[in-house]
């Protein structure tokens, strides 16, 4: 029984264990490639050729060391998840999520198309949309979830008009090419407006100023999606494709100034905010936004020295910061809290968390014999070759002090600080199991063993520096390291890094006094927008959706008349108004009978009378008709108006019989000035327009054809009868149910007047 | 002459866009009247007012000699029995909103497009 159970439980544990093995299966298969098969790789075949989409794949050192990145921290994270969500009724989902955002992500770093490439961008996005709100019943991560889709997802818009301008300028969407291309077009003018379109893209997913707050907030997602998503992988990406365009735009000062300048803003901003934390995954993610800050940075800088470093921090920050956020995920798990105040001296409880996280706290702090320590001497040697501003330098010593005085809470603080009895603060911490420790485990001794010998890394590291800096030579990586320089950088920002451990909460104390200055900033501005836009759109739309039917006449008409006299007014030199001919007595005196009826019509209240005047108009018409050469259309006027003015009768009767709950408009017959303008401008253009089109050259071909094809081909004698029953005989046919269609509705009008009579 | 019609049908325009432009839905649709009125004058002078002749060949002749342009003509005759269906049925539309919302006022007439304080969603009015 016991033993039943026994095994059952382990069944259990593997059958979690199950969605590793594909990150697991990835990486074996990622390992014996790159230990078989040179870089770079290329892969490529037509996907939408109407639109030039190849789907081409290039893999070089920068793609390889992603990938790694994506396979390896992604089967530890699998891992570690088994164990850490085992409880979670989510967890299917969780991992299935994961499974699409490593696809994603590996699509995205792999694709040479930038086209592709924005298509998985955006993918990450929505994955992460939905993994940092996977627990919807929680208002917060709902509001962290949109939060970080509505940043990174407006982000994707920019980066996609970049990417388009950037593929007009350059004639091509592949980077490669894009690349060899680069020294053609460096001079372009549009370039700066397509790298600005693209910082903004890179930015807002790499968390980086005035985007970086979305980041935090993506902490509301379980501990091993924040590792994944939030620190080692997507919020990489906008540093990755940056990188990536390096090699074309290096030179550029634009480049290096915006990236220089936003990444220093970005890696001081958090720094700051991050003592201002009391939960450690918090803490953990301000520092991750201050290393997306400096490796920003480090790729603005010139030189070669510069995309070594970029190389190496992207691999030292992945080996610490990870095992860091699965300590403070064991914490939670082993004690239901993160906040620092409550855990202190944990190592009695956690002895293994507690030295997993004391080994990724010397990386972290750069302490020598670690890889990070070998990051740090990597960036000291860039800077020092970039010669770049003081300024930055003492920014760095800075962001480093605080990412010492992070490391030191993480390890020392919570687990060999003073023991304030966390039992009774009620918690009951308990080591966590075999799964969630292995995990950080592995990956802290990676770190150390990469440091002890960093020549096992080295291929690597230069592969993916070459990648960044085509002029890097890749047999002089070892001896990058600048061990003195980074021993004398270390010292400082060892002491500061004392110093801001020991004042953390009267730091943070201070800090939050100049918490009203938050009104000011990029999160205040996301949270009134939010407000806003919503208020604005529904401004607008009452503006322009006013449902008062004379006043969007008044806008058409407005609009037409406006139109009508720019066009007079482009075309007036060309034109000459018509010559005074002869006014024919019968012409003259329909005229007459038109402009009088109109005039009337204007001004008359009662209604009957009207429509009576209304009728001159046409009958008007019907004369003038006669008397130019269009008898056919005087009878169908004469007609037409004859009924008209029967069924407008009728309708009039009608509404004598229906009492009117509103009463009829009182103010209808007085005079409205604005009306009477707009209506005066709009019928003067018209009149315009006929007298200047007059005096144009007629094109005549029409007609010819007509009085040519009539007899021999219609076999008719009246053209105007020929061109509608002959000529144009399924339009009419159509005009004729159209009528008959109209008249089936007026009919019961009279029918019942009628029967009721 | 192109003056005179060119003046006259100015008028009738501006009239009925004048009309058009009222609160009373039945002086609105008498303006999309004389406003159709209008514009058919407009179609048939922009074919020019080349000869008081009808567009008809003469029984011995196989083409037409000097006469009007009949392509306006045959535009303008369509034009004139489609804007009489449309109107006809027009009518009997603005008769029945009359008689089903008790008004004639358009502005009045906006169950579509309901007035509301609530800037985000426009609530819709009451059923009369």
């Amino acid at each position: 029984m016991n033993y039943e159970s026994c095994d059952n439980r382990r069944g259990e544990v593997l059958g979690r264990l199950l969605p590793a093995l594909i990150p697991a299966a990835l990486l074996t298969l990622l390992l014996a490639a790159l230990a078989i098969e040179p870089l770079p790789w290329r892969l490529s075949w037509t996907w939408i050729p109407s639109l030039g989409v190849d789907l081409s794949l290039y893999v070089d050192g920068l793609s390889a060391q992603f990938l790694l990145l994506i396979v390896g921290i992604g089967t530890m994270v699998f891992v570690y998840g088994s164990a850490y969500l085992a409880e979670n009724s989510r967890r299917n989902r969780v991992f299935g999520l994961l499974v699409l955002f490593m696809a994603a992500m590996i699509g995205a770093v792999v694709s040479d198309h930038l086209l592709v490439l924005f298509v998985f961008w955006e993918l990450t996005s929505l994955l992460s949309f939905l993994l940092i709100g996977i627990d919807h019943e929680q208002e917060e991560g709902r509001r962290s979830a949109l939060q970080a889709l509505l940043v990174t997802g407006s982000g994707g818009l920019c980066l996609l008009a970049g990417i388009i301008l950037l593929g007009q300028i350059g004639g091509s969407y592949s980077l490669q090419t894009l690349i060899e291309r680069a020294p053609l077009f460096l001079e372009d003018v549009r370039l700066n407006a397509a790298l600005a379109l693209i910082f903004v893209g890179a930015f807002s997913k790499s968390a980086q100023f005035p985007f970086h707050f979305w980041l935090p907030n993506a902490m509301a997602a379980p501990t091993p999606v924040s590792a994944y998503l939030h620190s080692a992988t997507m919020v990489k990406l906008g540093i990755y494709l940056l990188a990536r365009l390096d090699a074309a735009f290096s030179e550029l000062l634009f480049w290096e100034y915006s990236l220089v300048s936003i990444g220093t803003v970005t890696a001081v901003l958090a720094a700051i905010q991050t003592v201002r934390e009391r939960d450690l995954k918090r803490i953990l993610a301000w520092s991750t936004v201050a290393t997306l800050g400096t490796l920003t940075m480090l790729v603005g800088l010139p030189g070669n020295g510069a995309a070594l470093a970029v190389a190496a921090l992207f691999f030292a920050h992945a080996l610490y910061k990870a095992p860091l956020f699965f300590v403070a995920g064991n914490l939670d798990h082993g004690t239901g809290t993160r906040a620092i105040d409550k855990l202190t001296g944990m190592r009695r409880y956690m002895p293994w968390t507690a030295a997993i996280a004391l080994l990724a706290a010397l990386s972290m702090a750069g302490l020598p014999l670690t890889f990070g320590f070998i990051a740090k001497g990597a960036i000291a040697l860039a800077k020092e070759q970039a010669e770049a501003l003081l300024l930055v330098s003492y920014a760095a010593v800075l962001v480093n002090g605080v990412s010492v005085a992070v490391a030191a809470i993480a390890a020392i603080h919570v687990f060999w600080g003073r023991d304030r009895s966390p039992l009774q603060a009620g918690l009951h911490p308990h080591e966590a199991p075999l799964a969630m420790l292995l995990p950080p485990l592995l990956l802290v001794i990676l770190g150390l063993l990469f440091g002890l010998a960093p020549t096992m890394i080295d291929p690597l590291l230069g592969a993916a520096a070459h990648a960044m800096a085509p002029g890097f030579d890749q047999t002089m990586v070892t001896l990058s390291y600048d061990f003195l320089a980074v021993l004398e950088a270390m010292a400082g920002a060892l002491v500061l890094g004392g110093v801001i451990l020991l004042g953390w909460r009267r730091l943070g104390l201070l800090m939050d006094r100049f918490r009203h200055l938050e009104i000011v900033g990029p999160e205040a501005w996301y949270w009134r927008s939010l407000v806003l836009l919503p208020r604005l759109a529904a401004r607008q739309t009452r503006l322009l959706q006013h449902g008062q039917l004379p006043r969007y006449v008044m806008t058409l008409v407005s609009v037409a008349t406006l139109l009508v006299l720019a066009l007079l007014l482009v075309a007036r030199p060309g034109w000459a108004w018509p010559e005074l001919h002869s006014l024919t007595a019968p012409v003259a005196g329909a005229a007459l009978l038109i402009a009088a009826g109109a005039l009337v019509a204007m001004f008359v209240r009662d209604r009957l009378v009207l429509l009576l005047v209304s009728g001159l108009v046409g009958y008007g018409s019907a004369v003038l008709f006669l008397f130019t050469g269009a008898p056919d259309l005087a009878f169908t006027q004469f007609a037409v108006e004859t009924v008209f003015v029967v069924v407008v009768a009728a309708v009039l009767l009608r509404l004598r019989r229906t009492p009117l709950a509103l009463g009829a408009v009182p103010t209808a017959a007085r005079l409205r000035p604005l009306a009477l303008a707009v209506a005066t401008a709009f019928g003067a253009s018209l009149t315009a327009l006929v007298l200047l089109v007059a005096g144009l050259p007629f094109d005549n071909s029409l007609a010819v054809f007509f009085s040519e094809q009539s007899v021999p081909a219609a076999h008719g004698r009246n053209v105007v009868n020929l061109i509608l029953v002959d000529f144009r005989a399924v339009d009419t046919l159509g005009e004729i149910a159209v009528l008959f269609f109209a008249l089936l509705a007026v009919l019961p009008l009279f029918k019942r007047f009628g029967g009721g009579a | 002459m192109i003056w005179a019609i060119a003046l006259a049908l100015g008028i009738v325009i501006a009239a009925g866009t004048y009309l058009a432009l009222s609160r009373d839905l039945l002086r609105c649709l008498i303006g999309l009247v004389l406003l159709g009125n209008g514009i058919n004058l407009l179609l048939f002078t922009s074919g020019r007012l080349s000869s008081s002749l009808p567009p008809v060949i003469g029984a011995d002749e196989m083409v037409l000699g000097v006469a009007a342009n009949p392509l306006p003509q045959a535009l303008v005759l369509t034009a004139i029995v489609i804007s009489f269906a449309l109107l006809c049925f027009s009518l009997v539309l603005a008769l029945r909103i009359i008689q089903l919302a008790g008004s004639d006022d358009l502005t009045r007439l906006r169950a579509a497009e309901p007035t509301s304080q609530d800037a985000v969603k426009p609530a819709l009015e009451e059923e009369s």
